[in-house]
């Protein structure tokens, strides 16, 4: 049963798999998204990395193409892909001219349901996982948040979408096989697409691809957090980098428009707070920002600020009492850029295909229903200036989570 | 899509393009400069990219923060870059408000460089070198260019040192902005949907001050290093090396079947280089491909390893180069990459935003109009033997940056 939304589609297949559609038929291109909710937190505990291994595992041979011919068939048809894991899902994502969709997604199908997982290229798949985990020795700013967010979540949540070099190790072909089996399934497959397609034959030809396909749920961990801390990372670095996490709103809960409001204000454009207060007015940093994640039922919001030793303890202490400040509330004009920030945004957002399609996956996924663009913005447009700041008043005062990388280690962090 | 191409030269030499789609609910601006670190003699090093910053700090009538919040009361999308030899400030918001995003940009490229702002705003430049400085990319594509150009001005660094930009002074700063942000020396760019007429109107009354100088730019002959050159970095784990090697000027035809050769090459997932090194995990990153320039082009690659596996990726890597030498690339293989490269030329025209870059800095290149459909169908047109003929000599120069041995003791 399809049913529509402004200008999406969706519908949710007997087996659990849900689709979206948008139509934007002046392109002559379709956006693809596939997501799994198999991301690292659901790795069995000892083997953190695994669904990696798992990922590339997949496109390595499926149906009746090994490896180089299933990568082949796909440059065939030009088609412009992305997978990767992170902590929540596994995604495929893959971009193409209308003309060969069908062919794309009899490919995607048969990665999903029968990729062969052959012994030889699980070593391979293995290996570029360790690969890929060691490139961080000489990424400083990538290691400071895969610490922070460690330091944040006492949960499995606090894992990173690189996993650990001794789970890669402790990951086996026969285990990731039969783990394949439990955490792959339509239950919660979230499948999207956006552009010169119609959304009508793409829901028949997904429900004549997936649709005799059956599986089980696995029940999403949950969340803890731990006690609010700061760590320092002793390294030989020209910068000192900043990290701070703390708490913020989870997705669809009441208040989550005004966060993303508020959020904007903060550190959206050039006139927002942290640019102006860090950079503008003191020149302590190149790069400052914040920003809200969002995880399903959870969301937090992640600081970084980069800047010389001599430099830093001030940087943090400007920081920190930006991050705090906000919840004293915002004034008009800030509310004002910020909602026309966030509106414009959403309509340039509707002139590509892959953001769409990635944002419909991330709505369905995380709020269960697709969000239209027209929703997006009404749900924006309706809140004043007043409805912001009885939120921020009525925030808890943030308790951070500070970590820092570099020469030396910063004072007065509570 | 019915796009449509527009194009005049104001009597004071500004060159204004657009590609009109009706279709589109935004629209995008962009002044190309036609200037960057090539044009910088080693006293004034690093100032195209600090005067970028400074374009942003207000002109006679607005402050930096009026900039600032201006830019965010429209919605912009926006931002600037400076390269080796283009320096480009561009923005994007909904198709209504095109006329104050040009005023504001246009008046932006007037500005007032205040030594108090100038101040400020080197303390700033001085942290971006120190953030690039933790960045092993970027100490590895500096060194290279240093050695590889060997005093070409392609080679010049973008960012500067933190002596050029300690030393360098708002006076000198003024100087070269006279010299070359003359309207004769750039390119007002615009995508997406807007009023032909209009836009020429109110451009044509918000720069008719601007003075026409010589901005002409030195052409010198490269004679790029050839060999190998391994450097100790106390601050690497891993051994990253990158590569160069003469390619194709811009304005050079032969750019496609470049393009199309390094696609086949190191172009991602299924390229020669992703079988023989990437799918195997012996290496975290390999990457090949074409960077054409004014003038110049060159090939360029990217290698990132354990150290213990350097001697036998590289072997490999080189290895693979040789190979097609013997014209080994099949029918296949070259069909392939253009269809890659179509569809990824293709996605970049979907919004007013990504076509931009593409339209702006071809036509800043070529003086030619190319849209996203002939683009393609130039490409989907190139032989396998124009792949073939542009690989014969050559002659690769390699930079290493290795982990320095540690003193036990």
């Amino acid at each position: 049963m399809l049913q529509q939304l402004d200008n999406i589609f969706f519908s949710e297949l007997d087996n659990g798999i849900r689709i979206a559609v948008e139509e934007m038929p002046w392109l002559p291109s379709v956006s693809l998204r596939f997501v799994l909710p198999s991301g690292t937190i659901y790795d069995v505990g000892g083997m953190e990395g695994s669904s990696v291994i798992l990922c590339d595992w997949m496109e390595r041979g499926a149906g009746d193409k090994d490896s180089r011919s299933l990568i082949d068939s796909f440059n065939d048809l030009g088609v412009r892909r992305g997978s990767g894991v992170d902590k929540e899902s596994l995604a495929f994502s893959a971009s193409c001219l209308a003309e060969v969709l069908s062919p794309t997604l009899a490919l995607y199908a048969d990665i999903i349901r029968c990729p062969i997982l052959a012994d030889d290229e699980f070593t391979s798949a293995q290996q570029v996982a360790l690969e890929s985990l060691a490139s961080l020795d000489d990424e400083p700013v990538s290691r400071l948040f895969i610490a922070l967010s460690e330091a944040f979540f006492k949960s499995v949540h606090g894992r990173s979408g690189y996993g650990s070099k001794e789970g890669l190790l402790a990951s086996n072909p026969k285990q990731l096989r039969d783990d394949f089996k439990r955490r792959i399934s339509p239950q919660g497959l979230i499948i999207s697409a956006a552009g010169g397609l119609k959304a009508e034959s793409f829901v028949a030809e997904i429900q004549n691809l997936f649709g005799d396909w059956q599986g089980a749920t696995i029940p999403a961990p949950e969340f803890e957090l731990a006690e609010s801390s700061y760590h320092h990372l002793s390294e030989d670095t020209a910068q000192t980098q900043i990290g701070v996490a703390y708490r913020g709103i989870a997705p669809g809960q009441a208040g989550w428009e005004e966060d993303l409001i508020a959020m904007n204000a903060l550190s959206g454009g050039m006139a927002s707070r942290l640019f102006s207060e860090v950079r503008e007015k003191r020149g302590l940093v190149y790069s400052v920002s914040a920003s809200g994640r969002q995880l399903k039922g959870f969301g937090y919001n992640l600081a970084y600020a980069g800047t010389t030793p001599e430099r830093a303890q001030e940087t943090l202490s400007v920081l920190l009492a930006e991050l705090s400040k906000l919840y004293e509330g915002i004034a008009e004009q800030e509310h004002e850029r910020a909602k026309t920030g966030i509106l414009s945004n959403l309509i340039m957002q509707g002139e590509s295909s892959a953001a769409r399609a990635s944002s419909l996956a991330r709505s369905y996924y995380l709020l269960g229903e697709p969000r239209s663009l027209e929703v997006s913005k009404v749900a924006i447009s309706q809140k004043s200036l007043a409805d912001v700041n009885r939120f921020l008043h009525a925030q808890p005062k943030p308790r951070f989570s500070v970590l820092t990388l570099g020469a030396k280690a910063l004072e007065g962090v509570a | 899509m019915s796009l449509s191409f527009h194009h005049t030269v104001l009597a004071n030499g500004l060159e204004i393009v657009g590609e009109h789609n009706p279709q589109a609910q935004s629209v995008a601006l962009g002044y190309f400069v036609k200037t960057g670190s090539r044009d910088e003699s080693p006293e004034i090093s690093g100032v195209s990219h600090f005067l970028e910053h400074m374009m942003f700090k207000g002109t006679a009538k607005r402050s930096a923060s009026d900039i600032n919040r201006e830019f965010d009361e429209l919605g912009a999308n926006y931002n600037a870059f400076t390269s080796e030899e283009r320096t480009v400030y561009y923005g994007a918001v909904v198709a209504e408000k095109a006329p104050l995003l040009l005023d504001l940009l246009s008046d932006m490229m007037r500005p007032a460089l205040r030594q108090e702002d100038f101040e400020v705003e080197k303390k700033v430049i001085l942290e971006e070198i120190a953030m690039y400085q933790d960045r092993v990319q970027a100490r590895l594509f500096d060194k290279l260019n240093q050695n590889y150009f060997r005093g070409h001005p392609l080679g010049n660094s973008v960012l500067g040192t933190s002596q050029s930009i300690s030393d360098l002074s708002r006076e000198q700063m003024q100087d070269y902005f006279t010299a070359r942000y003359a309207p004769n020396n750039m390119l007002l760019c615009v995508s997406g949907r807007y009023d032909w007429s209009e836009i020429l109107n109110q451009v044509s009354q918000l720069t008719q001050a601007w003075q026409r100088q010589d901005s002409s730019r030195l052409y010198p002959t490269l004679n790029p290093a050839s060999g190998k050159d391994d450097f100790e970095d106390a601050k690497v784990q891993r051994i990253h090396v990158a590569v160069s090697s003469p390619g194709f000027a811009a304005q050079d035809e032969r750019v496609y079947a470049a393009n199309i050769l390094a696609y086949c090459i190191g172009g991602g997932v299924g390229s020669r280089l992703y079988w023989a090194l990437e799918d195997k995990g012996l290496v975290d990153s390999v990457s090949f491909w074409h960077d054409s320039a004014d003038g110049l082009g060159n090939f360029m690659a990217y290698l990132s390893m354990a150290k213990e596996r350097y001697q036998e990726v590289m072997d490999i890597f080189y290895g693979s180069l040789a190979a097609l030498k013997d014209k080994t690339i099949s029918e296949e293989e070259w069909l392939r990459a253009k269809r890659k490269i179509a569809t990824a030329l293709t996605l970049r025209g979907e919004t007013p935003f990504g076509r931009l870059m593409s339209f702006g800095s071809d036509y800043q290149y070529r003086q030619e109009y190319t849209s996203v459909r002939e683009a393609v169908d130039k490409i989907m047109a190139v032989p396998l033997a124009a792949g073939q003929l542009s690989l014969e000599k050559q002659d690769f120069y390699s930079l290493s940056l290795k982990p320095a041995l540690k003193v036990v003791g």
